[in-house]
């Protein structure tokens, strides 16, 4: 994979049609909090809604289309050194390394953009093991296993806890 | 699970659980004011008995689950459990504190316990307690490995106490983990 044709940029709402064939699709957003998209009606309100005026979301574009996305949410209050990452990609583009090179672009980008962060961390399920994958690749480290520690489409769930610090250096 | 020896020798002290009472507010000071005692907390160490008035009317009274340890019916402390909204609610974070002059009886570890034994009933759609501790408090991280706790994972830099990002080890208990124990 050449990587001069990923790229990362805000979500537009001309994103939709290209946003809907990932999000669309129930293996993607099968470890996310949210649920598929199934029109192209609810990708525009979900660019619109969602990613626009969210405080740190990317499209992960190969050749300037929308392949998936990275997001970062920093917590509020006295825990906003702290923030949470995540990301998908269309199955198409699964196993090549596209995700790996979009984070390793973002992490210096969202530190830049919020100098007050100082960790992000990175929650996964035990058999999402191409996210861990990712983590790694990235030079994430991982902390441990939560057991039972929050909801996902309806079940409690194990996650595995991985931090990049401001400090850490990218793999 | 075997009970520590300071704990078998101990007299009858009675360790008891019970909702705080402003009349309280005389032994709250006695560990609020207290740097050694707010060094690995999140609140500052109380300065004034307004300020812990204000603590225990506004904060402590309201709270979903909090309660003072007594020793023969005097507070030496308190222990909390603070649930969490949503996709999170599955969980609630435990917190306690202790006055300086008890530390090292069992004192804490037996309150955790009562918690532990009794949690899981009140709240049924609680599936684990967890509490964060700082890393470099091994006495804190020592009552909750008594009181069956497991240790999950040091999370780097993950709470701001006093002013600096501290890694924080994580402890849990699931409601399951329970029936292993009694």
């Amino acid at each position: 994979m050449d990587s001069s044709r990923i790229s990362l940029r805000p979500f537009e709402l001309s994103d939709a049609d290209d946003f809907l064939t990932w999000a669309r699709d129930d293996k993607v957003t099968r470890y996310l909090r949210w649920e598929t998209i199934t029109s192209k009606e609810e990708a525009l309100m979900h660019i619109q809604q969602v990613a626009i005026p969210h405080p740190w979301r990317r499209s992960i574009c190969l050749d300037d289309r929308s392949v998936g996305y990275i997001s970062v949410r920093p917590e509020s209050g006295n825990d906003r050194h702290r923030a949470h990452i995540g990301y998908a990609i269309g199955s198409d583009h699964w196993g090549l390394g596209i995700v790996t090179v979009a984070m390793k672009m973002a992490i210096p980008s969202v530190f830049e953009k919020f100098p007050f962060i100082v960790r992000l961390e990175a929650l996964v399920e035990e058999e999402n093991v191409g996210s861990q994958r990712v983590l790694e690749k990235v030079g994430f480290v991982k902390e441990g296993f939560l057991r039972k520690y929050g909801f996902n489409k309806g079940e409690i769930r194990d996650m595995l806890i991985y931090s990049f610090l401001r400090t850490d250096k990218i793999a | 699970m075997a009970e520590n020896t300071a704990e078998n020798h101990q007299k009858s002290s009675k360790i008891t659980l019970r909702p705080i009472q402003l009349s309280d507010i005389d032994d709250f000071m006695v560990w609020a004011t207290d740097d050694r005692v707010s060094q690995y907390c999140i609140w500052d160490t109380y300065t004034s008995k307004d300020q812990a008035l204000d603590f225990i009317k506004n904060n402590a009274m309201p709270h979903p689950w909090f309660r003072v340890i007594c020793v023969e019916n005097r507070a030496v402390g308190s222990i909390s459990v603070s649930p969490n909204s949503g996709n999170d609610s599955c969980r609630g974070e435990l917190g306690y504190v202790l006055a300086y002059e008890h530390w090292g009886k069992g004192i804490a570890t037996k309150a955790v316990k009562m918690v532990v034994s009794s949690i899981f009933r009140e709240w049924p759609h609680l599936e684990r307690l967890e509490a964060y501790v700082d890393a470099n408090n091994k006495g804190s991280q020592r009552v909750l490995e008594k009181a069956g706790f497991i240790r999950e994972a040091v999370l780097r830099k993950h709470r701001i106490i006093k002013g600096k990002s501290r890694d924080m080890v994580v402890f849990s208990i699931i409601s399951s983990d329970q029936h292993l124990d009694s």
